[in-house]
């Protein structure tokens, strides 16, 4: 290069100082250019609307099963078990429905004294599909004959009269405490059940009072059951006179507190077996469902469930993140043209890769707050219809938000940054 | 008077499936402050390739670019985006409007990056849409306007930051020739008023009104004439390609 072919430098040259374009102006930009493209725009926010309430929603509706179905068990009492007649055939035994006749009332008082870690124990006969008439209304339901303790174990209230007394058991009395079902049925009509009559397989019974509603627990109506004294059950319903020796088809145990559950099954095992004379090999003749290990049985199946929504959720945000970054692909791409365009008058890469990121930001987080609300919403609408309790874990919103502000911030910003490198010339010649 | 572009043997060579094709060899040009010249040649000369480099919007493979004093050899990417912005005003054959944007809009864009305000790029661009005659169609878009609209659009948009330089690319290719006489006839004022104009064209019509031409062959300067002064044909033109050598 010849230094003296130059031109000489000129000394009122115009160029003026480098002026950077400010964040404000970039966002201002940004949010126009959103504005006139609404078709492109509200096309990438519902891929991330969906993405992000579709997780909310699955995630919330998910906690929700769980709770509602942890509150049912712990309804059923944490710290109780059930022991019930007849060795396990094949398959399992319904819950309280006994039907070898290998537990007698004996057995179950002899455990109420010689078992420590016992608070208190229930014995129960059940019957299923017994007839009941009042007036000319006529249903089948579930007969249960107990004492006191089983309104304390299983957590039954009254929400009318009262549960029968001591001295009805004793005497054998036939009075009845009712669910709210068989209430619903017979006396829809009446004012008030208490006092009224009712028959049980044609026997005279008077209601003494009307359980809460309690709703379903293992497929059981657990309003849809009349409870009797058992020594009345016994004598009229079954058909004994005297309680020596009477067959029941098992009994609640309630323990003094859950961590003597595991010792009082031990106990009420070796006492059970001594008293029916079991040898070492032979397998025992009743059955203990313990409801902690139902409960942590639960938990874990709980817990694989939580999981599996987590993935269900996790699959939905890759697909809604793959929306995501499709969409916003495509809209880069088509616009290197006006990437070129707004290079030719002088964007310089840094202010073109800020526009777009910005553009993907805006769109991640507005489209984010709606599908927040929108997934909150629908998680309500499932909890309401369903009815299990509304929870929208805080870090599905979190998840959901950020992931979505990533992918969209990487998948608009990567091939922004691409084009943003090109040469003006190479963009504008793009189409 | 100052010179305005002064280019020392410019370069520029492609690279298409691993073979190197020249476009521009060994350009030496210069043209001073307030001067109206056309670029003609035949397609694949290269004249639209040394506009591209002209006007920053490509690099040279080699050689010296020194526009009004600064040597735009030595500036980063971000420098030559502000020489574009600052000092170039681009009017391309396309056109090239965004097509969401209004006129007004348009026309606002180099200086949104040149950091003005809004209030005072509205009346700069207003100012300039008034200047190519389109005080009606402010905020018309592209497809709602004509080509030659759109054409004034775009000329409106590379004289809203003041350029000593506009650089018109076949800026009537795409236009008829009654249109294309008005664009012409906008250019031709400019110049009157100061700015340096280059501009490629397609026809003797456009050159015509120029102050100087110069032809293009086979990525060569073949000929430097001043107005009146017309090759009768392409063998002068290819000949004093030739003599050049």
């Amino acid at each position: 290069m010849k230094k003296h072919d130059l031109p000489p430098l000129n000394p009122k040259s115009r160029r003026r100082k480098k002026r950077k374009i400010s964040f404000r102006k970039i966002l201002i930009m940004s949010i126009e250019t959103l504005w006139n493209n609404k078709l492109r725009t509200g096309l990438t926010m519902l891929g991330v609307i969906i993405g992000i309430s579709s997780v909310i929603m699955i995630t919330s509706i998910g906690q929700g099963v769980e709770k509602s179905t942890a509150l049912e068990i712990e309804s059923l009492g944490t710290n109780v078990m059930i022991v019930t007649a007849g060795a396990a055939r094949t398959g399992g035994i319904s819950l309280g429905a006994g039907s070898a006749s290998t537990l007698t009332w004996e057995d179950s008082q002899a455990i109420a004294k010689q078992v420590l870690a016992a608070k208190s124990v229930s014995a129960f006969l059940q019957r299923g599909q017994i007839q009941v008439v009042r007036g000319n209304i006529n249903i089948a339901t579930t007969l249960i004959g107990t004492d006191l303790n089983y309104p304390i174990i299983k957590n039954i209230q009254p929400q009318e009269g009262l549960f029968f007394s001591q001295a009805d058991l004793d005497a054998s009395r036939p009075v009845a405490f009712i669910g709210s079902k068989v209430r619903d049925e017979l006396f829809s009509t009446e004012k008030s059940a208490i006092g009224a009559d009712l028959r049980i397989r044609g026997k005279r019974y008077t209601v003494v009072g009307v359980a809460e509603t309690k709703g379903l627990s293992g497929g059981q109506d657990l309003d849809d059951i009349i409870y009797i004294p058992l020594t009345n059950m016994s004598s009229q319903i079954v058909g004994n006179n005297a309680l020596t020796g009477v067959a029941i088809n098992g009994f609640w145990l309630e323990a003094s507190d859950a961590n003597q559950l595991n010792s009082a099954q031990f106990q009420v095992t070796n006492i059970l077996r001594l008293r029916h004379g079991i040898k070492t090999s032979t397998p025992d003749d009743f059955r203990i469902i313990n409801f902690v290990d139902i409960m942590s049985a639960f938990t874990n199946v709980m817990g694989s469930l939580t999981l599996m929504v987590g993935a269900i959720a996790g699959i939905s945000l890759v697909v809604g993140g793959i929306g995501i970054a499709n969409i916003m692909l495509v809209s880069v791409m088509e616009r290197t043209r006006e990437i070129g365009i707004r290079k030719a008058v002088g964007a310089t890469s840094g202010s073109i890769l800020s526009q777009f990121l910005t553009e993907a930001i805006v769109i991640s987080v507005v489209g984010g707050a709606i599908g927040v609300g929108l997934g909150i919403a629908l998680a309500f609408g499932a909890a309401t219809i369903f009815k299990f309790p509304f929870i929208v874990p805080l870090w599905s919103i979190g998840t959901g938000f950020g992931l979505s502000l990533i992918v969209g911030v990487l998948a608009g910003g990567i091939p922004a940054r691409n084009a943003a490198k090109l040469n003006p010339i190479s963009a504008l010649h793009s189409d | 008077m100052a010179t305005m572009i002064w280019m020392e043997g410019i370069t520029q060579t492609f690279h298409l499936e691993g073979m190197d094709l020249p476009v521009l060899k060994q350009i030496n040009l210069s043209i001073d402050d307030g001067e109206y010249v056309a670029i003609m040649g035949t397609s694949g000369s290269g004249k639209s390739t040394l506009m591209n480099i002209i006007g920053c919007l490509d690099r040279p493979t080699s050689g010296l670019y020194i526009l009004d004093g600064s040597d735009l050899t030595t500036l980063d990417d971000d420098e030559l985006a502000d020489i574009r912005n600052q000092y170039i005003g681009f009017v391309f054959q396309q056109f090239n409007l965004l097509p969401r944007l209004t006129a007004l809009e348009n026309v606002m864009l180099p200086m949104i990056y040149a950091d003005v305000s809004r209030s005072a790029r509205l009346k700069a661009a207003t100012a300039s849409l008034i200047k190519v005659g389109l005080s009606d169609r402010l905020n018309s878009r592209p497809s709602q306007l004509s080509g030659g609209q759109q054409q004034r659009v775009a000329i409106a948009r590379a004289l809203v930051n003041h350029p000593a330089l506009v650089l018109a690319d076949e800026p009537t290719g795409a236009l008829d020739s009654k249109t294309s006489q008005e664009i012409i006839y906008l250019l031709t004022e400019l110049n009157q008023q100061g700015t340096t104009i280059v501009v490629v064209a397609h026809d003797v019509i456009v050159a015509a009104q120029t102050k100087r031409t110069i032809y293009m062959v086979d990525g060569r300067i073949a000929l430097s004439a001043n107005a009146g002064v017309q090759p009768v044909d392409n063998h002068l033109i290819a000949n004093a390609a030739i003599v050049q050598r």
